[in-house]
């Protein structure tokens, strides 16, 4: 059950939410990011097994962060996850080579378990 | 104008008599061969140059040219002395012998309008000048009649005989005065390069002749210089003599040509004027009536206090001191209707393009209501897109804002409800701070929701009227605010909602750049206006095109037909006041 995960998003607020959510369930969140450049940079030295990547992002778009890390070999599994409905993004998520959506006010560590096990 | 007339006159008197003094010694004198004839051609050469003179005076007594040519012909009538028996008058026909050459290159330097600018051209004048009066000494003093080849009179100035002396001083002023021909020939030729079409059709008749003589001056003082045979010597000086007599012939007839051609122009355009022209029409026509293909019309839109072309374009007046363009204003009953924009030459037919711009009010009158409207019309289409553009832009704003504020709160509640939730049982005094938590969050994702309600429409104004709605925003800035009046009477909803975001904007403003100590708010009825005025006691200096908040207010109020003026004196408060019609 102990999962490694890094959380990207630009509200501080959210971030801490996620954190005390995701470790009451049992995961180990190895680090934060606020932008899509620190998050790439968190993946290659944190290596997380799993990264909860918001879809807006100030310098960039989730999506584009998702293909960036999914463009290596040994990448860890991207979820994403946003304040607005997973409908919104149409196929951007699957396409983008994530593993799914969550939206932000259902997160726990139980939906993110089922993203990782389909 | 009398007295310019009178004093012209007594010139003309003084040419005539002048001129019959001329033609006594020429006729008493025993050398001369041919009397009669060399009589008359003088007596033509000089009346030519001062009548013709006197008439350009007189038609246009602020323009030096005229003086210049009747001065040619008087310095040309000084030649005539050299025919005098008399030594002391044959002394001074030489000495100013060439006089009337310099005053003659003077007047084609200052052509057309009598003044000569260039500091470097008057030294070159200065020069010619000085060789004119300089140049005969060598002949005066040490040549005598023998090196002459003629029966002179002894001069006075005579000191001795020296041939060769004579020989090598007159070599130096030949040399020197072919140098000084040719620069100003260069001059010249240079000058009709560069000349705009209509400057070339006022300058043709005075500036090629005066170019012709100068080249045939260069050549027979070269062929003086170099000694050539008495005949090449003979037939130049008969040519420069016909020229010369024809040069001010040349001016008058242009002159005359201008001004028929001036009186046919007008004609001929209030004919086709008839016709109604289009747009292009109009100008067309009187580009041809003053023969300026560069010529331009802007039309002035007295509510806008600005200048516009045709299609209702901001358009500008060239400078006073442009050298190529100037205009002229188009009047009608005491208004301005536009300007003729046109070449500086025709600066000096002023009377032309006075009547062409007689002529053509009406058309331009007519143009004006058209260039009006255009500007108008560009104006609402570009207001419109803005007002377009400024609402997209808000609804950006909004959805930013609720996504980036409660939204995120509402989030952030729910992780936290759900965390309370797992932990009621097993940590009641956990879950128990998280509800205190997620108590706060909630409030202050309400007044977030609050106050972006509040930015889209301000319900206290719709339900309750201007007054309490601008109490409530007085209440909320930061410098003291006196509201000083509102109608009694509501405004329409939409003159309403433009007011409060004018005091909401200026407000804002007085907040951010003012570092004002108080304000002031006043709203009242005038003349079927509502007028909003929000004043600071503040820095000042406000630029309009600060930000996009004056620009989309300006849009708002326009839309109700209304306008926003900015009052903001360096040092000295501002003042935002709109006017909209009720």
């Amino acid at each position: 059950m102990c999962c490694r995960i890094l959380i990207v998003d630009d509200h501080p607020s959210f971030r801490a939410s996620a954190r005390v959510v995701l470790e009451s369930d049992g995961f180990d969140v190895v680090g934060e990011a606020a932008d899509g450049a620190s998050a790439l940079e968190e993946c290659c030295r944190l290596r997380p097994e799993v990264v909860l990547l918001d879809v807006q992002l100030p310098d960039t778009d989730g999506f584009n962060v998702c293909a960036a890390i999914t463009a290596h070999a040994q990448h860890p599994i991207v979820i994403m996850t946003s304040s607005r409905d997973g409908s919104d993004f149409g196929p951007l998520v699957t396409t983008s080579g994530a593993c799914g959506f969550v939206p932000k006010a259902e997160l726990s560590g139980e939906r993110v378990q089922e993203l990782l096990r389909s | 104008m009398s007295g310019l007339r009178r004093a012209l006159g007594l010139v003309a008197v003084e040419g005539i008599v002048v001129g019959l003094v001329a033609l006594a010694i020429v006729l008493s004198s025993d050398r001369v061969e041919g009397k009669a004839a060399t009589a008359v051609l003088g007596l033509f050469l000089g009346w030519s140059w001062i009548g013709v003179g006197l008439y350009a005076w007189w038609r246009r007594p602020d323009n030096r040219f005229g003086v210049l040519m009747t001065a040619v012909g008087f310095a040309f009538f000084l030649t005539v002395l050299v025919s005098a028996d008399a030594p002391a008058l044959f002394t001074i026909g030489v000495l100013f012998s060439s006089l009337y050459l310099a005053v003659f290159v003077h007047m084609l330097l200052a052509y057309p309008d009598g003044r000569i600018e260039s500091p470097r051209l008057r030294r070159v004048l200065a020069g010619g000048y000085a060789l004119a009066l300089l140049g005969p000494l060598p002949t005066l003093t040490v040549a005598d009649s023998d090196v002459l080849g003629c029966e002179c009179p002894e001069s006075f100035l005579f000191i001795t005989d020296a041939p060769t002396l004579f020989r090598v001083l007159d070599v130096i002023t030949s040399t020197l005065a072919v140098v000084l021909v040719g620069y100003i020939l260069y001059v010249l030729v240079k000058r009709w390069q560069v000349a705009s079409q209509p400057q070339r059709s006022t300058m043709a008749p005075v500036l090629w002749s005066g170019i012709c003589l100068l080249f045939v001056l260069a050549g027979s003082l070269t062929s003086m210089a170099v000694d050539g045979p008495e005949a090449v010597s003979d037939a130049t000086s008969l040519l420069g003599m016909v020229i010369f007599a024809l040069t001010p012939y040349g001016f008058l007839f242009g002159l005359l040509r201008s001004r028929v051609l001036r009186a046919g122009a007008v004609t001929e355009l209030l004919h086709r004027l008839g016709d109604a022209p289009d747009r292009s029409g109009l100008r067309e026509m009187l580009s041809e009536a003053l023969g300026d293909r560069s010529l331009s019309l802007v039309y002035w839109l007295e509510d806008k206090r600005r200048w516009v072309d045709a299609a209702g374009r901001p358009a500008t007046l060239p400078a006073e001191d442009d050298p190529a363009r100037a205009f002229t204003r188009v009047e009608r009953e005491g208004r301005a209707v536009g300007a003729i924009v046109h070449d500086r030459s025709l600066c000096e037919e002023q009377e032309l393009v006075r009547s062409v711009a007689a002529a053509a009010g009406l058309s331009i009158e007519n143009e004006r209501l058209q260039a009006q409207l255009r500007a108008r019309v560009e104006e609402l289409r570009s207001s419109r897109a803005r007002i377009v553009e400024a609402g997209t832009k808000e609804r950006r704003r909004l959805e930013r804002n609720l996504h980036d504020g409660a939204q995120q709160r509402l989030v952030a509640l729910s992780l936290t409800m759900r965390l309370a939730q797992t932990r009621v049982h097993k940590d009641p005094d956990a879950a128990a701070e998280l509800l205190g938590g997620a108590q706060e969050e909630l409030a202050r994702a309400l007044e977030e929701l609050r106050e972006l309600a509040r930015g889209i429409h301000p319900a206290v104004l719709s339900d309750r009227g201007l007054q309490p709605a601008l109490e409530a925003l007085a209440g909320r800035s930061p410098v003291p605010v006196e509201l000083a009046g509102t109608p009694p009477q509501r405004l329409p909803a939409a003159v309403e909602a433009a007011a409060y975001f004018v005091v909401a904007e200026a407000l804002t403003n007085v907040a951010k750049y003012a570092n004002a100590s108080q304000a002031r708010i006043c709203v009242s009825r005038s003349n079927g206006h509502a007028v909003v005025e929000v004043a600071d006691d503040g820095v000042g200096g406000a630029d309009p095109g600060r930000g996009s908040g004056l620009r989309g207010l300006a849009d708002r109020v326009s839309a109700l037909d209304g306008t926003l003026e900015l009052r903001s004196p360096e040092g000295a408060g501002t003042m935002l006041r709109a006017e909209i019609p009720v």
